[in-house]
């Protein structure tokens, strides 16, 4: 893990209250690194989903190249047009039925970054793909103290039941450790902050901290040895489950001795949220706050963020819709409901839009955050009122490693597993094939 | 994927009932004259052998026997059939009681050649809420440390379903810390508590302005221990006389000092005194000398120091004495030889070789996690699994920590570990058993315990199954009755209860503020409540679960009582009520479902059928065709008039018209329920109307009928509620091949008058509770 010099009050805004950054031993000066040798910033990577589709007309520019005129979704990110690369006529072929019927919904969601067409299945055995942010995780995660954050702002605890036919796993998450291995997104902008930065460990004496390693390192080899006698002797759905488990522990293993390396600098007194905020916007800002926070400290260098789920009830009262979102989304060509959902896209666009600003305010390495982050922003569906999975609505936006500011189309069915492919090369990761990809995407600028 | 649903659909008559169709001819009979000349004139032209369209040759299967055989294939052409998917729009319609007459012939043939097979859990993690309930079971502590765990997937309606619940790093990092909260508040060490001082000043008293003669201050004493006390008073002036200074606490005069006559300078005084723990009203007031005042007849505590202040100031008056009485301060110091606390109910449950205030016997280590682990992986841990957790008593050790530390250790060790966090069940020793075998008697305590109890087995149920008592019938009924009579069966009302009936969803709902004022969290929270009570109630008195679908009581409070025009309740406390008249009585009629039933802007007679399908039948409507728009454009509308003739367009296209003729009905019963559950009997100035006929010519008016209709089909609810109630015992779907348990259990529910108790004894005597087929029998995959 390298140091990064972070400013000693870097402020979080969205809760109404400003919240202080701790203490971390990120915002001391980097070992080694003077005033003209400065460090070069690792790229970041983030995807953030929107779902139920888009009102496509007013996503897609008209026209190509750098002279579209920017289309009513986008408006709010007009300040950052330069920032943005528009990318049309991708798709999402293992998000159609394919003989399963019905639950585009869930397939929406699942496939959108594994590229896999999910197994449909109520509960028994599920089955989707290894996700695109997942892989880079596996490559990359080491580096930092968290491999990846997985965020979202809907309870799926409010819901009990998802699409026809399909598990509430296929909705509640887009990231996919493993084929049957969800990573469950955080909601609670608390528990965001207390992984990120340590919940009770803070104010520890370093011999109690170095005495609590111990016995959870302790700890951690019982349960290895343990479970490896366990493992002989069961069935392949039981293994699978324990092999979950084993990886899980692991994965802490590996952080606890990355921890013990760079022991941190104990976080002073600081201000958490306190909760999930009521207002929609409100929630949705801080942990985008909480993203570029955890980008800056190098706490992370991979996040994936869901602004809701598929199928999503949510109504958005805080700008006048008290109608659902899905059920809206269904509006077949009536013009007050296609409104709404215009409405709804082009709030979801300004909450991103703050995001950018945010990563433009924070400066890192050469020049802004946003400058080494790809982020990648879109929905599963493209017409959610009829279940499309081609011509999805994404753009990227970020990093200078690509020539922004202009509206790319590609030949209608291209797999938009292929722009996962370059993002991840541009990422140092480099992938034979993801999903149902079909080589890399063109046209996307330098590397 | 799920077939039960599809395969009940039609089977029974009336409601879940396609348009009506004669019954099946049997056998290759039936297959003559009702499949060949379908398959002949509606699939034949894609589906032969040359053409093979989607890789399916209908001409291939020429007898009973064959379709038989190839169950999977004809599932999928009768869920097509069924859905409408089949024969696609561009072709020739087949008339509706023709497809009615098909589709039964392959349901009850798929039906008839079922077999029974009990399945197999995949290992199950516990849910949020089973590992909440079982700490607090395991430890005796007051903690809900999953309230922070990521929420849990569900499957099959339900978040307990073993495939569905996967482990992330996240979750294990959360385990981890929950291990160490949790082993740090059910052993405590006591530290001695520091003594502090306290200093209660006049001025911050507010006594008596200028000058105070009594001072009273609540305090909280930490400990069973002795204090000092100390009371300082003013200098008094020459010749006044002498007066004595008492202290009291909760009112009754502990001691007295006498306080002389000449006292140039102020003073203080103090004692030291034995004070019982808690919060105690401490009192230092100057007694007058005289007869008329005797402080054992003081008024009671609160209104005590102004009394006496009266009777202080008269003695002065009557004497014409001028005094200086100042009352400075009191100070409160200590605690001193401090009792030690009681043992918390945790260590009860750890230290089993007693010991419980701390000295533990290094001895024990071994006895205290032996039975530690026993009942936290609800089996007898081996002796070499506790030889692999004995070695942290010394980790601790070496760290030059205390005994209880070590045990502290063990304890985490054991609930990180998977034998706490699954439920692992284990295939018979190699040879024994065959492709199926009875789960072992500890396995099933911990099925039964954590079905009615989502969590561990208590003792008496985990020694009945060492003694291998548990299947002996009479033990094992009298065990399931004890642990339904048991409070904790309440969490299978939580758990199942608020699962079953979508409840969960209501935390989600949000009823538009402009159309429905009234809706606030509280009557939220209220809706939740009623529905919760009542289902307990039904499961404490053992009553019919035909009560679920029409019953003559409710429980309500104020809030609910406004909203359902129940006069006469007052305040935020549920009370039990009877129900006169029609609008009200079972589920159907609580404002929790017609809540989460409707859309936030009005209400939705296709989402209320579809729950009624779905929830009380278990028969959820299979979702529209591809290509077919999912919803009507119902929101368009505002009245309701037209809402209905909107629905109607629901007949004008087959595809649409197989579900929709059963669902849009059920729905316009409900009618006169609003989107958030309260009777009206207009909307705008129009009269609702909430007539229905249903595809089997059934028609009904209004709720009260509606529910009749329901009532009558009572077999067809009492195997909604099994199919419902069986997923979440077992924690995986309900298969083809638990139809004849269910079957089974159905029968056992109509000869015991449909008790709620013959519901739960018909699930947990079933085969696919009692028993699991063997890997070596085909691993589910």
């Amino acid at each position: 893990m390298r140091r990064q010099h972070l400013p000693r009050r870097t402020v979080l805004q969205g809760l109404g209250t400003a919240i202080a950054l701790p203490l971390l031993d990120a915002m001391t000066p980097a070992f080694g690194s003077s005033g003209k040798d400065k460090p070069r910033s690792p790229l970041r990577l983030a995807f953030v989903y929107a779902p139920n589709g888009m009102i496509m007309e007013h996503w897609t520019p008209a026209q190509e190249g750098r002279d579209y005129v920017l289309p009513r979704i986008l408006e709010p990110l007009a300040s950052h047009r330069d920032s943005l690369l528009i990318l049309s006529g991708l798709a999402q072929k293992n998000g159609l039925g394919l003989g399963d019927g019905p639950g585009d919904h869930a397939r929406a969601a699942a496939s959108y970054l594994t590229g896999v067409h999910p197994k449909k299945t109520g509960g028994a055995d599920i089955q989707c793909g290894v996700s695109v942010d997942q892989l880079a995780a596996q490559v990359l995660g080491k580096e930092t103290r968290l491999p990846s954050l997985e965020l979202s702002l809907e309870d799926a605890r409010q819901v009990v039941n998802c699409d026809v036919g399909y598990s509430c796993a296929y909705t509640n998450s887009i990231s996919w450790r493993g084929p049957s291995s969800p990573m469950p997104p955080e909601v609670n902008p608390r528990l965001v902050f207390e992984r990120l930065f340590g919940g009770a460990d803070s104010g520890e004496d370093p011999a109690t901290r170095a005495r609590r390693q111990l016995y959870r390192q302790s700890l951690l080899d019982y349960v290895h040895r343990d479970t490896n006698h366990l493992k002989a002797n069961l069935g392949a759905s039981d293994r699978r489950k324990i092999d979950e488990y084993l990886f899980a522990i692991r994965d802490i293993e590996k952080r606890i001795q990355s921890a013990e390396q760079h022991s941190r600098a104990t976080a002073p007194s600081l201000g958490k949220p306190s909760g999930i905020p009521v207002d929609y916007g409100e929630h949705a800002r801080l942990m985008f706050d909480l993203m570029a926070v955890a980008f800056q400290a190098d706490l992370t260098r991979i996040a994936t963020f869901m602004l809701g789920r598929e199928l999503s009830m949510r109504t958005y009262r805080e700008i006048g819709i008290t109608d659902a979102h899905h059920g809206l989304t269904h509006h077949q060509g009536n013009a007050q409901m296609i409104a709404k959902v215009l409405q709804i896209n082009c709030y979801h666009a300004g909450l991103f839009a703050h995001f950018i600003e945010k990563l433009k305010s924070i400066p890192d390495g050469d020049g802004a955050l946003l400058d080494h982050v790809m982020i990648l922003y879109g929905s599963g569906l493209s017409d959610g009122n009829q279940h499309l999975h081609h011509d999805l609505p994404v753009l990227v936006a970020g990093s200078r490693r690509f020539r922004l500011g202009r509206h790319l189309r590609y030949a209608a069915e291209t797999p938009l597993t292929n722009l996962f492919l370059t993002l991840l090369d541009r990422f140092g990761v480099n992938v034979e094939s993801l999903g149902d990809s079909a080589g890399r995407l063109q046209g996307l600028g330098d590397a | 994927m799920k077939t039960a649903g599809v395969l009940v659909t039609g089977v029974v008559g009336g409601l879940l009932a396609a348009p009506q169709a004669a019954p099946p001819a049997r056998g290759n009979v039936g297959f003559n004259r009702t499949i060949r000349p379908f398959v002949a004139n509606h699939c034949a032209s894609c589906h032969n052998p040359q053409l093979k369209t989607g890789g399916l040759n209908l001409l291939g299967f020429s007898n009973a026997a064959a379709v038989e055989q190839n169950r999977a294939v004809w599932q999928k052409v009768l869920h097509k059939l069924r859905s409408g998917e089949m024969p696609p729009p561009a072709m020739p319609r087949p008339a509706l009681d023709q497809v009615a007459r098909v589709t039964a012939w392959i349901e009850a043939r798929l039906k008839q050649s079922i077999k029974a097979e009990p399945g197999r859990v995949t290992a199950r993690r516990l849910n949020r809420a089973e590992y909440n309930y079982t700490v607090r079971d395991l430890l005796g502590v007051e903690a809900s440390p999953a309230d922070d765990f990521p929420i849990d997937d569900s499957g099959y309606g339900f978040d307990n379903i073993g495939d569905v619940l996967s482990l992330s790093p996240v979750l294990m990092e959360k385990y981890l810390a929950a291990a160490e909260k949790l082993a740090s508040l059910a052993i405590v060490t006591p530290a001695p508590i520091p003594a502090t001082l306290e200093r209660y000043q006049t001025e911050t008293l507010g006594g008596a302005a200028g000058s105070p003669i009594s001072l009273t201050r609540k305090h909280r004493f930490p400990a069973e221990a002795e204090y000092d006390f100390k009371v300082g008073v003013g200098r008094r002036p020459d010749r006044a006389p002498p007066i004595k200074l008492a202290l009291l606490l909760d009112g009754k005069q502990v001691t007295t000092f006498d306080v002389d006559a000449w006292a140039p300078k102020p003073r203080e005084f103090d004692v030291r005194i034995r004070v019982p723990a808690g919060e105690h009203l401490v009192a230092a007031a100057y007694l007058p000398e005289t007869a008329e005042y005797n402080p054992a007849s003081a008024p009671a505590r609160p209104a005590f120091p102004k009394p006496r202040e009266d009777a202080v100031e008269k003695y002065m008056r009557d004497r014409k004495i001028k005094d200086n009485l100042v009352m400075d301060y009191i100070e409160i110091r200590g605690p001193f030889n401090a009792a030690p606390p009681p043992p918390p109910e945790s260590h009860r449950r750890i230290f089993v070789c007693g010991h419980l205030r701390s000295n533990h016997d290094p001895g024990c280590a071994r006895t205290i996690v032996t039975s530690l682990a026993r009942r936290a992986w609800r089996r007898p841990a081996t002796a070499a699994e506790v030889d692999e957790l004995l070695p942290f008593t010394d980790i601790a050790r070496k760290q030059g920590e205390s005994f209880e530390q070590g045990i502290r250790l063990a304890l985490e060790a054991m609930l990180i570990s998977p034998h706490f966090l699954f439920r692992i069940e284990r295939d018979p020793p190699s040879g024994a058993g065959g492709p199926v075998h009875r789960v072992s008697d500890l396995e099933l305590a911990s099925r039964l315990s954590y079905f009615l109890w989502s969590s561990i087995p208590d003792e008496e149920l985990l020694a009945a199954a060492e003694r291998r008592q548990l299947r002996k019938p009479a033990a094992f009924m009298q065990q399931i009755r004890r642990m339904l009579a048991d409070l904790k069966s309440q969490r299978l009302v939580e758990n199942f209860g608020a699962q079953w009936l979508q409840l969960r969803n209501l935390r989600g709902v949000q009823p538009d503020p402009q159309r429905f004022p009234e809706f606030n969290e509280e009557l939220r929270d209220s809706m939740h409540r009623e529905t919760l009570l009542f289902f307990e109630a039904i499961l404490r008195e053992d009553r019919s679960i035909l009560d679920f679908l029409d019953a003559d009581f409710t429980f309500v409070n104020e809030r609910l009582a406004r909203l359902y025009g129940i006069p006469g309740v007052t305040g935020s406390e549920f009370r039990r009520v009877t129900l006169k008249g029609e609008q009200r009585g079972g589920v159907l009629t609580h404002a929790s479902v017609l809540t989460v039933s409707s859309h936030p802007t009005r209400t939705s007679p296709v989402l209320r059928g579809k729950w009624i399908l779905e929830t009380l039948l278990n028969a959820p409507p299979p979702p529209p065709p591809p290509g077919v728009q999912q919803t009507l454009n119902e929101a368009s509308s505002g009245k309701t008039g037209t809402l209905r003739q909107l629905l109607e367009k629901h007949r004008s296209s087959p595809s649409c018209y197989t579900c929709h003729a059963r669902m849009d009905p059920l729905g316009f019963g409900l009618e006169n329920y609003n989107a958030i559950g309260a009777w009206r009997t207009h909307e705008g100035e129009h009269l609702l109307d909430s007539t229905g006929t249903l595809p089997d010519g059934q028609s009904f008016r209004g709720p009260a009928q509606l529910k009749a209709i329901l009532k009558r089909d009572r077999d067809a609810f009492a195997r909604g509620l099994t199919e419902k109630l069986l997923t979440f015992a077992l924690g995986r779907g309900v298969e083809e091949y638990d139809q004849p348990a269910v079957d089974a259990i159905g029968r056992q529910l109509a000869a015991k008058q449909y008790r709620f108790s013959a519901l739960v004894e018909g699930i947990v005597n079933s085969m696919p509770f009692q028993m699991r087929r063997s890997a070596k029998g085909g691993d589910s995959q």
